[in-house]
């Protein structure tokens, strides 16, 4: 049990007596099981309430506070029969958290949270369609249920993961062990059959996702991979970047960046892989010249090329 | 116990204030309530703990100066309309269902059990099992006073690029894992989008309702690049090969899906304003996607793309 404060035990009590005063002499267990504390902390607590008095007020007064048979029951004078105001800090938690689920893609936007989110923005003048929106990460509807059906059923996955740096898709079967959403992402831990080792996949990168029969029992302790960063024996490509372009030394985890004298940004970026080059060279077009490619040759073309393939699909041989 | 000695002092310290037909001063507190040292300078330092305590929690203290008093003194109470919860009605199975949020999203530094102990506790869970998502969200006090702000319609003021903006808060976003707020600058004269975490220094919040919320809602941050543009729109329509189609379903949510083909590809729609953002999102997908129409925007990719293929050596 953590150390608790007096001040929390004063936040505790003063939400408990309005809420045990207005049902009838709840239980001593139900009261305990709904603020989260033991029944010998409970007594105490009510122990001490009783003897609260202020002039005019003799103790019993403000709070008429008796256990019998197990039950508790509270009698408030008017000043205390109501709960606190939330704070800022409480309701932004709980509107966040609310607000997070609703957005998952296959939320039930209808159901008992959707309703209780909207009642309690309403008191708190928040607007949750128009005034507050959390999009903790894109993610195609199917794919994510099926991800956390798995993971909740413990069945292992059958999924088409696409490699985003390589432009390769490969079939593998997965036990997933969490489900998370990070920086604006969704992610899956699991373990993967086809490397023989617990993999961090992205669930955006998920083209399909089957629940098999299969059972597995998760770890008790999950490991933390690492998602695929450059390291030290990566490629390096050096770019000169227009103004337009500037939002690429933000975006990326780039090694070096300096000022030509045409007064063009010139960056130096580790390559993830030939299809991530082609995709921001294809993006940049002619805001951004390939100056140098340290490492693998070959990348020196990647751009031109990877433009002549797609046009292939807009212009037929 | 030193626990329970103070939150008896702190239980008499909200009573007092509470019940007091006009504001008490520092002296009839020390003389009232119990427990508080006789000593001036440690009853005073106890005091202050005790308000920073009780504001913490949501109790708010008002301070007014007494006249009449010489020399002038400071009178505390906590004004009752102030102090009680709008309570929502929650049902029990709504608040069940903001105990499973809570539980499941983290929201970084900040508590949410006390709230849900104000709105009537928690209710016990039938099922044993906890929540299989989880997410994390980065929560600092801006967001707070923001939070704050766009609720009760307080001008905010703060530090953007190093200049002083004065805004009337509408709404906050949290999007590809940053925060935004998007409101009217007063400076600007015009809408805008702020990063919460390019704001230096502290956000300060005006009165309450000083301003009206705009009568159509504001797109803030959820605008998509291919939307963040000036003009009418333009309805694009995008091929997807169907090796791709969830993660384009991903990217642009399944209402945006105008077909789906026999041989699993999809067509998606988009409106675009903005065609950098349109041929970003594009060659995104290689040459697994096409540009079906309309002409201007898929001869724009062609004429794009035929100038970085003529700029390498040919292959």
């Amino acid at each position: 049990m953590t150390r608790i404060t007096a001040a929390d035990r004063l936040r505790r009590l003063l939400s408990l007596l309005p809420w045990a005063a207005a049902n009838n002499g709840p239980t001593v267990g139900e009261v305990c099981a709904r603020f989260g504390l033991e029944p010998d902390e409970l007594l105490s607590d009510v122990a001490l309430v009783t003897m609260v008095g202020v002039p005019p007020y003799s103790p019993g007064d403000l709070f008429d506070v008796v256990v019998e048979e197990g039950r508790l029951w509270v009698h408030l004078s008017p000043s205390f029969d109501r709960s606190l105001r939330l704070t800022p800090e409480e309701a932004l938690a709980l509107v966040a958290a609310g607000a997070s689920l609703l957005a998952v893609p296959g939320a039930d936007t209808t159901g008992p949270l959707a309703r209780g989110l909207d009642k309690l923005a309403a008191t708190l003048g928040i607007d949750p369609e128009d005034a507050f929106d959390i999009d903790l990460g894109r993610a195609a509807p199917g794919v994510l249920a099926a991800v956390q059906q798995a993971t909740e059923e413990h069945r292992r996955l059958q999924l088409s993961y696409y490699t985003h740096s390589r432009d390769q898709h490969t079939d593998r079967e997965v036990d997933p062990y969490r489900v998370h959403a990070e920086q604006g992402r969704w992610y899956l831990v699991g373990f993967d059959h086809l490397r023989g080792e617990v993999r961090l996949f992205r669930v955006d990168r998920v083209l399909a996702a089957v629940v098999l029969e299969d059972s597995f029992e998760p770890p008790k302790d999950l490991p933390e991979p690492e998602l695929f960063e450059a390291g030290a024996d990566d490629s390096r490509v050096v770019l000169d970047l227009a103004p337009e372009a500037g939002w690429v030394v933000e975006s990326y985890a780039v090694d070096e960046v300096a000022t030509t004298d045409e007064g063009r940004v010139r960056v130096t970026l580790p390559v993830s892989g030939r299809s991530w080059l082609e995709r921001l060279l294809l993006q940049l077009g002619p805001r951004a010249q390939l100056v140098e490619v340290r490492g693998d040759p070959n990348l020196a073309r990647c751009g031109p090329d990877a433009a002549r393939r797609v046009l292939s699909r807009y212009e037929p041989a | 116990m030193a626990s329970s000695a103070k939150l008896e002092r702190l239980l008499n310290l909200t009573a007092a204030l509470l019940e007091t037909p006009r504001p008490l001063t520092a002296d009839e507190i020390a003389d009232r309530i119990f427990g508080y040292p006789e000593d001036k300078v440690a009853f005073r330092r106890a005091f202050e703990r005790d308000k920073d305590a009780l504001r913490e929690m949501g109790i708010p203290i008002v301070m007014t100066e007494l006249t009449g008093a010489d020399p002038p003194q400071t009178g505390y109470r906590i004004p009752k309309d102030q102090y009680y919860i709008r309570d929502p009605g929650l049902e029990p199975d709504e608040l069940a269902a903001l105990h499973l949020a809570a539980s499941a999203i983290r929201l970084e530094g900040v508590e949410g059990t006390a709230g849900l102990w104000k709105l009537g506790g928690v209710v016990p869970q039938t099922t044993s099992s906890a929540p299989a998502t989880v997410a994390a969200i980065p929560v600092d006090d801006r967001l707070v006073e923001l939070f704050g702000a766009v609720g009760d319609r307080r001008q905010v003021t703060f530090t953007y690029r190093d200049e002083q903006r004065a805004v009337d808060p509408y709404r906050l976003d949290f999007h590809r894992g940053r925060w935004y707020v998007t409101g009217y600058d007063h400076g600007r004269a015009d809408e805008r989008v702020f990063r919460l975490d390019r704001i230096g220094g502290e956000v300060e919040a005006g009165t309450a309702r000083s301003f009206e919320p705009p009568s159509v809602a504001v797109p803030g941050a959820r605008a998509e690049p291919w939307q963040l543009g000036e003009g009418e729109p333009v309805r694009a329509r995008v091929l997807v090969e169907a090796d791709q189609a969830a993660i384009a379903i991903g990217i642009v949510g399944p209402e945006a899906v105008a077909e789906q083909r026999s041989d699993g590809s999809i067509v998606v729609e988009l409106p675009v304003s903005n065609p950098d953002g349109f041929r970003a999102f594009v060659v995104g997908f290689l040459d697994h996607a096409e540009v079906l129409g309309p002409a201007e925007l898929r001869g724009d990719l062609v004429d794009w793309l035929r100038a970085i293929a003529d700029n390498g050596p040919p292959s």
